[in-house]
């Protein structure tokens, strides 16, 4: 399959260039560690408000925990802004990688599953914490295997890429050779 | 003196574990003889702190051993048999910790930990002195000519040591087509760091004065799973040292990164696990944490994130220190 060649002219922008290839502290590291505190707060703030409509800490008061929202929503904005900066650093590797493609499927669903939270618990102030647990189990339940889901294949993309950069014609040739011997 | 210098280091490092230890050991003996319960518990808390001493004096060990491979003087048999000694006496220290960090955590919450805790914080801290003498012994032997016996055996426990650490190696290396062993321990590094970050934050974040409707008391719940996180991070990280130490001996991140292990863990360890802020946990809604609280919830979120934004840059540090 041809990879697309607006992915090169992407590679090809001074942004991408800087990004990749700066030898300065604030570049593609400082990204990715924006990207990894980011990620704490947006799946932190989501796990600590899943884990309680599963059960654990159930003394503690469920309708506060309305408040991990803005939280969750900053993180969420953090990720968007320095994903995007790391798929302009390097978007031959995301776009070639189907686990990229479930990365995100992924973190939609998870953003949905929060988002339907949000509007069916804490938006019906009839419930108390007993019925926002039982009406919030199961949406609860898969954002959490969802946020998993997610950060495995995030952590994975490291390690499946099949082009760092958009390739040569004669690497990738290489590429669909070794790509066509291993189905064999 | 040179702060940079990976042989110092671990010479101002190496003696605490083992004096810590039979200190703790020393305390708990009489703790468990005069049947105290707060003796017992600072001897928990010396067995804990040593714990996580023993982090950086391991690691700056290799390093150590690293700059010294090329000198005559230093035999590498007695090296090895020192590095074989010193990963069983690590082994048998985090044991230790673990247990001794448990049994904290069970007094504060129950005060009185389960019946099969002490006991074994008692086998495993007497095995933790036995095998830190050994390497204590053997390391003291590397620049000490006068001491070195005519003949160095290899002792069960450093063959041992020796055999662990080569086939935890080779696991931690295994190759295959996705990436191997090592993709699954970063994304459980990740995992943990996650699980350690939504509950410590909370609760830091709460006790400085956010989500002020939530009462303390129902959200030191989420400890067990702040240190379960904490645990998760220690083993595996451990292992990326364990499977590359080249990769880490030169680099100045990731020593920094490991003193920043060890005053986050201690910093836990007082905030949630010991008595010192006890009073503290019946804040209920509304309510203000004194500013001793605050300010150790503060460093908690600084020294985690410092942890976190460390080891994020570790591969932009590689052979930052080189060799002397």
């Amino acid at each position: 399959m041809a990879i697309p060649l607006c992915l090169r002219t992407i590679e090809e922008t001074s942004l991408s260039m800087w990004i990749r290839d700066t030898p300065s502290l604030f570049g593609y590291w400082f990204i990715l560690t924006i990207h990894a505190i980011g990620m704490t707060m947006l799946v932190g703030a989501s796990a600590v408000l899943d884990l309680r409509l599963l059960g654990v800490a159930p003394d503690l008061p469920i309708t506060p925990l309305k408040k991990l929202y803005p939280m969750m929503w900053t993180g969420f904005w953090v990720q968007v802004i320095s994903g995007l900066l790391l798929i302009i650093a390097f978007p031959t590797k995301a776009f070639t990688n189907p686990l990229f493609y479930a990365k995100l499927g992924l973190i939609a669903f998870a953003m949905v599953m929060m988002a339907r939270l949000k509007k069916r618990i804490f938006d019906d102030s009839s419930l108390n914490d007993e019925g926002m647990m039982i009406k919030g189990r199961t949406l609860a339940m898969w954002s959490f295997v969802c946020w998993i889901g997610a950060m495995v294949a995030g952590r994975f993309l490291a390690y499946t890429f099949k082009y760092l950069v958009y390739p040569d014609d004669a690497s990738a040739k290489l590429g669909q050779f070794l790509d066509f011997i291993s189905r064999l | 003196m040179n702060f940079l210098n990976l042989a110092h280091q671990h010479l101002l490092l190496n003696h605490w574990p083992i004096i810590g230890t039979f200190m703790g050991l020393s305390l708990f003996l009489i703790a468990l003889t005069a049947r105290k319960d707060y003796l017992k518990k600072v001897s928990l808390v010396i067995f804990s702190i040593v714990a996580l001493f023993a982090i950086p004096a391991y690691t700056s060990g290799h390093a150590a051993a690293s700059l010294i491979a090329a000198e005559t003087e230093a035999f590498p048999e007695i090296v090895e048999t020192h590095q074989g000694a010193a990963l069983m006496a690590f082994l048998f220290m985090q044991a230790t910790g673990a247990f001794a960090w448990l049994g904290l955590w069970q007094f504060r919450r129950d005060s009185r930990p389960a019946k099969w805790i002490l006991p074994a914080v008692l086998f495993f801290s007497v095995v933790a002195a036995a095998t830190l003498a050994l390497t204590g012994n053997t390391g003291g032997e590397i620049r000490h000519l006068e001491i070195r016996p005519e003949q160095e055996t290899l002792s069960f426990v450093a063959a041992a040591g020796t055999a662990i650490f080569a086939s935890t190696q080779r696991i931690v290396l295994l190759p295959s087509r996705w990436g191997g062993t090592w993709p699954i321990l970063e994304t459980l590094h990740f995992l943990g760091l996650t699980l350690l970050f939504a509950t410590l934050g909370l609760l830091d974040l709460r006790i400085l004065g956010f989500f002020k409707q939530l009462p303390l008391r129902p959200l030191v719940r989420f400890v067990p799973w702040a240190i379960a996180g904490f645990a998760c991070n220690l083993i595996t990280g451990m292992l990326f040292f364990i499977g590359m130490p080249a990769f880490y001996n030169y680099n100045i991140d990731f020593h920094l990164k490991m003193f920043g292990v060890v005053l986050a863990g201690a910093n836990i360890l007082l905030l949630f696990c010991t008595d010192a802020f006890r009073e503290c946990e019946q804040l209920g809604p509304n309510e203000d944490a004194p500013i001793s609280a605050k300010f150790l919830a503060a460093t908690s979120m600084i020294l985690v994130f410092a942890v976190l934004v460390l080891g994020r840059y570790m591969p932009f540090f590689e052979e930052s220190l080189t060799p002397f």
